[in-house]
C-alpha cells in the first residue's frame, strides 16, 4: 500500500465513527487505522497500550506519542507510518480535548472548525497527489519506451515465463519449493540426541542411566543438525527486466513463503523492501500491495545506487556469515560502475555467498559485456541463468552440489 | 526507591546520575516497563547504548541484574533450568545402601533442591526486595526455537517444569531484551514487549553524553568529536561507529592530554573509531586528499553554547 497524506486521511475518517469519549474507544480506532495502513497491531497491544495511558499525562503530546508508539509499532520501519497517522489522527484541537474526555467527534466545536481543517487537509492532499503525479511522469514515459530490444532470438527466449499459465506457473512453484530447500540446508553449530551421532552426550547419558539404577548402559550421542540458511533476494524490477516481471513476483513471493528468514527487496533507480508486504497467504494480495507502493518500477536501473542503499541501510543487520545473496538483473546499469563494483566487494565481505541471476544468460551468444555486469563478475560465487522453467530445475540441481 | 512510584522525568535523572544520557522518548519507554511490568525490545545500530540501559537502571535502581546472553544453540537447560543429574544419581545411591523407600525416592530427588537455577528461573523465583532486572541480551543471536521457550516466560512470568509443576514469579523481574537486528524477531514475542529504536545520538546528545562520561574534557575538543563522528556517521564506511566508539577516541585523546583535534591526531587515533582495515585506510585517503578536512568540519557544525 501506497502511504500518503491521502491514504492516512482516509483511514483516519474510515475509522472516525468508531472513535468516542476517552481513551479505550480512541486508541482503539487509532489501532485499527494502523491495521488498515498495513501495519500489525493485535488487541492485547491496544489494550495495553490504552492502559499505559494511565500512567503518563497525556496532554504532553511527545511522551504520548511515545507511549503509543512503544505499545503499537514494533519494527522501527513501521514508524513513519505511524508518525504520519499520529499527526493526522491526533489534531491539535481534537487532541486536546481528548484526556478531559469531552471529546466529540460529531459536537459544534469540531463542526465549526471542520471548514479550516478540511481546507488544509484538501491542499495537502492536492499537493501531495500533484508531486506524485509528477514524479510518475517520466516512469510512464519509460513505460513505453524503455523496454531495450535485443535480438529476435532473445526475445523468444523471454517470453516463456511471460506468457505463463497455470501448468507452468505449479511447475514454477515445485522449482521454487526445490531451490528453497537447497539454499536454506546448512549445518548448525547446535546438536541433537541421535542414535547415529558420534558425540557422546554425558547430561543425556546420565540422565538415562536413571531407569537402570544409576549403571551407565545406554550411552547417549549427539549429532549435528541440520541450520537453515537466510536468504536476501534483490531483485531488479527496471524496464529491461519487464517481461519478467510476473515471474520475478511468483518467484520472490515463493521463496518468501517457503523459507524463514528471507529478506526480499525490488531495485530499479532506488531500492525498497518488500518482505512485509509479500508475507501474506495470497499471491493476489501480493500482487496488491506491491504494485501500489513501489515506485520506480519498470524505471531506469542504478544497480550500485541501490546496492550503495542496501549496504548502508540493511547489510550490517540483514548480511551475516550465513547469508546467501541472491541477485536478479540482466545487469544493465546506467549508474556509476565503480560505486558499483565497491558495493558487490562490501556484499561478497559479509555474505556467505553471492548468486547472480541472469536470464539473459540463456541465450547462446550472450556474454556479459555490459560494463555493470562485468564489474560485478568477479566477486559472484554463481553466474546462472533463469529464464524458464527448466533453468529453474537446473538451478535447484547446481545449489544442491554446492551445499553438499 | 521504588521503581513504581518513578515519574519519567525521574527516569530520566536517576539515569544521568549513572552518566546515561537518555532522551525523553526512551525515559518513557523505560518509565512505561517499569510501571506496566511489561518487558521492553530496545533495537538499534551497533554501538548505540542498549544493553547499558539495563545495566545502569539495574545499579540505580539497586536491583539485581540477571544477564543471559544469548548464542546460536542455547537452550532451555542453559537459560531456564536444569536437574542436577550427578546428585540425584548420589542420591539414588546413597538410598540403595540404606534400602530405603522407592516410592519416597522418586518424590524426593525431583524438588527444587534437585533444580539447577538458569537466569530464567532465578529471575523469575527472585525473592530480593527490589524485583531482579533481567537482560536478554542480543536476542536475535539466539535460534527461533528459543524465542518459544522466552513466550511462556515473559507473557505470565511463569515456568513449566513437567516434573514439578509451573513456577510463578512472585514479583515480576523489570525485562531488557535487545537485539541487532540480524534477525526478525517473532511477531508473538514483539507483541509482549513495548518496542524501542535507539538511533544514533544528534550533535547535541552526543556532546552531553561526552561531557557527562567524561567532565574534565576541552569543550572545543568534544564539539569536534561529536562534529567528525556526526560526519563520519553520513559516509561510507564498512561499520559505522556508534557511541561506544565515540567514548573510546574521548577517552584515549584525553589520556594523550590533546586539547583539539587536528590531521594527525585524529589520523593517529582512528583505531579507536573504526576497526577494519579498508574503513581506516579510506579515512586517510580522505585526510590525505583533503577532501576530508576537520577544519572545514567544526566551522559547518552548530554552534554550542557552553
Amino acid at each position: 500500500m501506497d502511504i500518503t497524506a491521502e491514504t492516512v486521511a482516509a483511514a483516519v475518517s474510515k475509522v472516525a465513527s468508531a472513535r468516542g469519549k476517552g481513551t479505550l474507544p480512541n486508541v482503539m480506532a487509532f489501532g485499527r487505522a494502523l491495521k488498515q495502513l498495513g501495519v500489525k497491531v493485535s488487541l492485547s497491544q491496544v489494550l495495553d497500550a490504552s492502559r499505559s495511558a494511565e500512567f503518563v499525562d497525556v496532554s504532553e503530546r511527545g511522551d504520548f506519542r511515545a507511549l503509543l508508539r512503544a505499545n503499537l509499532i514494533s519494527e522501527k520501519e513501521d514508524f513513519p507510518v505511524f508518525d504520519l497517522l499520529f499527526d493526522c489522527f491526533w489534531r491539535e484541537q481534537s487532541y486536546e480535548r481528548m484526556p478531559m474526555e469531552t471529546m466529540d467527534i460529531q459536537g459544534t466545536p469540531t463542526e465549526s472548525q471542520a471548514p479550516e481543517g478540511g481546507d488544509e487537509e484538501g491542499g495537502l492532499e492536492e499537493a501531495s497527489a500533484e508531486s506524485i503525479a509528477n514524479e510518475n511522469v517520466p516512469l510512464e514515459n519509460l513505460d513505453e519506451f524503455s523496454v531495450p530490444t535485443y535480438s529476435a532470438q532473445e526475445l523468444m527466449n523471454r517470453k516463456d515465463f511471460s506468457e505463463m499459465g497455470v501448468e507452468e506457473s505449479r511447475a514454477i512453484a515445485r522449482a521454487i519449493l526445490l531451490i528453497a530447500t537447497k539454499i536454506a540446508t546448512q549445518i548448525s553449530r547446535r546438536k541433537k540426541i541421535s542414535r547415529r551421532g558420534q558425540v557422546i552426550d554425558p547430561r543425556a547419558s546420565m540422565r538415562r542411566s536413571m531407569k537402570y539404577g544409576g549403571e551407565v548402559i545406554d550411552l547417549a550421542k549427539r549429532k549435528k543438525r541440520i541450520k537453515k540458511t537466510k536468504v536476501v533476494l534483490l531483485c531488479d524490477v527496471s524496464g529491461s527486466m519487464d517481461c519478467y516481471s510476473r515471474f520475478l513476483i511468483q518467484f520472490m513471493y515463493g521463496l518468501q513463503n517457503e523459507l524463514w528468514g528471507v529478506e526480499t527487496f525490488v531495485f530499479s533507480t532506488s531500492l525498497s523492501r518488500i518482505t512485509h508486504l509479500i508475507r501474506t497467504k495470497n499471491i493476489v494480495d501480493a500482487l496488491d500491495k506491491i504494485s501500489g507502493s513501489i515506485l520506480g518500477w519498470s524505471g531506469g536501473t542504478n544497480i550500485g545506487r541501490s546496492l550503495h542503499t542496501f549496504n548502508r541501510n540493511f547489510a550490517p543487520s540483514m548480511v551475516t556469515h550465513r547469508t546467501v545473496v541472491v541477485i536478479i538483473s540482466d545487469g544493465w546499469d546506467r549508474g556509476d560502475v565503480s560505486l558499483l563494483e565497491k558495493e558487490m566487494h562490501d556484499i561478497k565481505r559479509r555474505a556467505k555467498k553471492i548468486i547472480w541471476l541472469n536470464p539473459l544468460l540463456a541465450s547462446e551468444n550472450y556474454e556479459p559485456l555490459c560494463k555493470g555486469m562485468q564489474a560485478a563478475l568477479p566477486y559472484l560465487d554463481m553466474f546462472l541463468s533463469i529464464h524458464n522453467v527448466n533453468s529453474l530445475v537446473s538451478l535447484g540441481r547446481t545449489l544442491q552440489k554446492m551445499v553438499a | 526507591m521504588n521503581p513504581k512510584q518513578l515519574t519519567i522525568e525521574q527516569v530520566q535523572e536517576i539515569l544521568l546520575r549513572e552518566k546515561y544520557v537518555c532522551d525523553r522518548s526512551l525515559a518513557t519507554v523505560v518509565y512505561l516497563s517499569l510501571v506496566m511490568g511489561k518487558p521492553l525490545l530496545l533495537e538499534g545500530e551497533a554501538g548505540v547504548g542498549k544493553t547499558e540501559v539495563a545495566k545502569v537502571l539495574a545499579k540505580v535502581l539497586g536491583a539485581r541484574l540477571i544477564r543471559l546472553q544469548c548464542y546460536e544453540g542455547l537452550d532451555a537447560s542453559t537459560a531456564l533450568y536444569e536437574w542436577n543429574y550427578p546428585k540425584q544419581m548420589l542420591h539414588i545411591k546413597l538410598e540403595e545402601i540404606e534400602r530405603g523407600d522407592k516410592q519416597k525416592v522418586e518424590t524426593e530427588i525431583f524438588t527444587q533442591d534437585y533444580l539447577v537455577k538458569r537466569p530464567l528461573l532465578d529471575a523469575i523465583q527472585s525473592e530480593d526486595a527490589i524485583p531482579p532486572v533481567l537482560l536478554i541480551d542480543e536476542i536475535d543471536r539466539a535460534d527461533m526455537e528459543f524465542e518459544a521457550f522466552l513466550l511462556e516466560v515473559l507473557s505470565d512470568f511463569q515456568i513449566t517444569i513437567p516434573e514439578l509443576g509451573t513456577i510463578a514469579a512472585k514479583q515480576r523481574p523489570y525485562v531488557f531484551l535487545t537485539s541487532n537486528r540480524t534477525r526478525e524477531i517473532h511477531d508473538a514475542l514483539k507483541r509482549r514487549c513495548l518496542y524501542h529504536w535507539i538511533e544514533y545520538p544528534s550533535f547535541e546528545k552526543e556532546y552531553e553524553i561526552i561531557t557527562t562520561k567524561f567532565p574534565e574534557v576541552e569543550t572545543k575538543m568534544a564539539q569536534q568529536i561529536c562534529a567528525f563522528m556526526q560526519k563520519v556517521r553520513e559516509m561510507n564506511f564498512y561499520k559505522r561507529p556508534g557511541v561506544a566508539e565515540t567514548l573510546d577516541w574521548a577517552s584515549a585523546l584525553i589520556a594523550l592530554n590533546r586539547k583539539q583535534l587536528d590531521d594527525k591526531s585524529v589520523v593517529e587515533t582512528m583505531g579507536c573509531v573504526f576497526k577494519y582495515r579498508e574503513d581506516l585506510s579510506h579515512l586517510r585517503e580522505q585526510v590525505e586528499n583533503r577532501q576530508f578536512s576537520i577544519d572545514a568540519l567544526l566551522r559547518a557544525s552548530p554552534e554550542m553554547v557552553s
